[in-house]
């Protein structure tokens, strides 16, 4: 019981990679054997310092595979389904393209997460009050019951320090973000992308996907 | 591949984390890119020969990482010789018994950072696997295609080269 732990075992006691058996000699060890017990102390130290100092890289854009052959459209189809802007007021002092490419990240970021939406209702008389008090402008969300849009959820976000409405969208197997602003940049095709933009109701939407445009004209008529 | 998961469910949310191991291999923004991109579309061809009910993580990451150690680059990075046999000093258990609280501090960061930007590749991929992917050894094995107890030594070594470093730059 006094044998000091082998550096081995103080790195797998750190990483938790300890079998049942030496996890329980190990501890009875450490119990009484303060270099031990500093050994491990050091290593995980490190392991967290390390997770806070490391910084974690984040993609410029989504993935977008070269060229449009039936192998890659699974991807043109999944990455950025589409992604809808829905947009009224002034006008950002930032570039169409970058504007774009920034929403795509976005709606590709938050459909990577294991929760894309915090408030999870397919009814928008759920979604819509959600939102009363979490952003400074009510979210008009539209009865799609009758359209090939379905309504799963939404979640407030930031963007370029203004808070705005999301709204996650399926269209069968495809997800589509609605991003609801107060005011808006202004978009042009980016090479990847279609943009659509319209005005109803004294806002602007700007849709933007990989999608032919009478795919955007479609959702265009739901809203 | 009937019944099971597809492609798409299982890769895209490792988009991320893949193209964060991809600049911490790269150390550049456009390489990372480009070989995110061509990890996806190998993986994409690759996915009839993936087995399923093994791990698919790992899987992508070792695609990624003999893409990487492939490109002209990658070559660069490899050392010439096999780190497993270099008798790099690593401290073990030692008489030192101060707590190395003062090596990690919020101050120290930055010469953290940097002690694992200079690691050799070997060092370097496991400390990010390890710490910053939470891969079990076992994982990390499988990405590295090497033994489990050549992780827990190179881990080891890697540690100490990362102490070492910290201490120089005190």
């Amino acid at each position: 019981m006094r044998q000091d732990m082998t550096a081995e075992e103080v790195e797998q006691y750190a990483d938790g990679e300890l079998s049942a058996d030496a996890l329980t000699r190990v501890e009875a060890h450490l119990q009484d054997c303060s270099r031990c017990a500093n050994a491990v102390l050091s290593v995980l130290q490190m392991k967290r310092a390390i997770r806070l100092a490391i910084p974690r890289y984040t993609p410029r854009r989504p993935l977008a595979l070269p060229g449009r052959s039936s192998r890659t459209s699974w991807w043109l189809a999944a990455a950025a389904a589409l992604v809808v802007l829905a947009l009224g007021g002034t006008l950002f002092e930032i570039s169409r393209g970058t504007s774009a490419r920034e929403l795509v990240d976005l709606h590709t970021t938050i459909l990577a997460s294991v929760n894309p939406v915090d408030v999870v209702s397919t009814d928008r008389h759920t979604v819509k009050p959600w939102f009363e008090g979490r952003v400074p402008f009510a979210v008009n969300v539209p009865d799609l019951s009758a359209t090939p849009f379905h309504l799963v959820g939404g979640r407030v976000i930031f963007w370029h320090g203004r808070p705005g409405a999301y709204l996650l969208v399926n269209k069968a197997a495809h997800r589509i973000s609605l991003f609801i602003f107060e005011s808006a940049p202004q978009f042009g095709d980016t090479p990847q992308m279609t943009i659509d933009e319209w005005r109803s109701n004294g806002l602007t939407y700007v849709a933007v996907g990989d999608v032919p445009h009478q795919d955007l004209e479609s959702l265009r008529r739901a809203f | 591949m009937t019944a099971g998961p597809t492609f798409e469910a299982l890769a895209l949310p490792l988009f991320e984390p893949l193209y964060n191991y991809a600049r911490w291999l790269t150390r550049d923004v456009d390489e990372a890119e480009d070989l995110v991109q061509e990890t996806y579309l190998k993986a994409f061809r690759g996915f009839g020969s993936f087995t399923a009910g093994t791990n698919f993580r790992a899987w992508m990451y070792r695609i990624l990482r003999n893409t990487f150690l492939t490109s002209r680059s990658g070559l660069r990075a490899v050392p010439p010789l096999s780190i497993d046999d270099d008798p790099v000093q690593y401290e073990g258990i030692t008489e030192t018994s101060t707590p190395e609280t003062i090596f990690f501090s919020r101050a120290n960061a930055e010469a953290l950072r940097l002690a694992i930007e200079a690691l050799p590749l070997p060092f370097r991929e496991v400390i990010l696997l390890s710490d910053i992917e939470n891969m079990s050894y076992k994982e990390i094995a499988e990405t590295l295609s090497i033994p489990v107890g050549t992780v827990t030594s190179r881990l080891m070594r890697a540690r100490a080269k990362v102490r070492e470093a910290l201490r120089g730059s005190r």
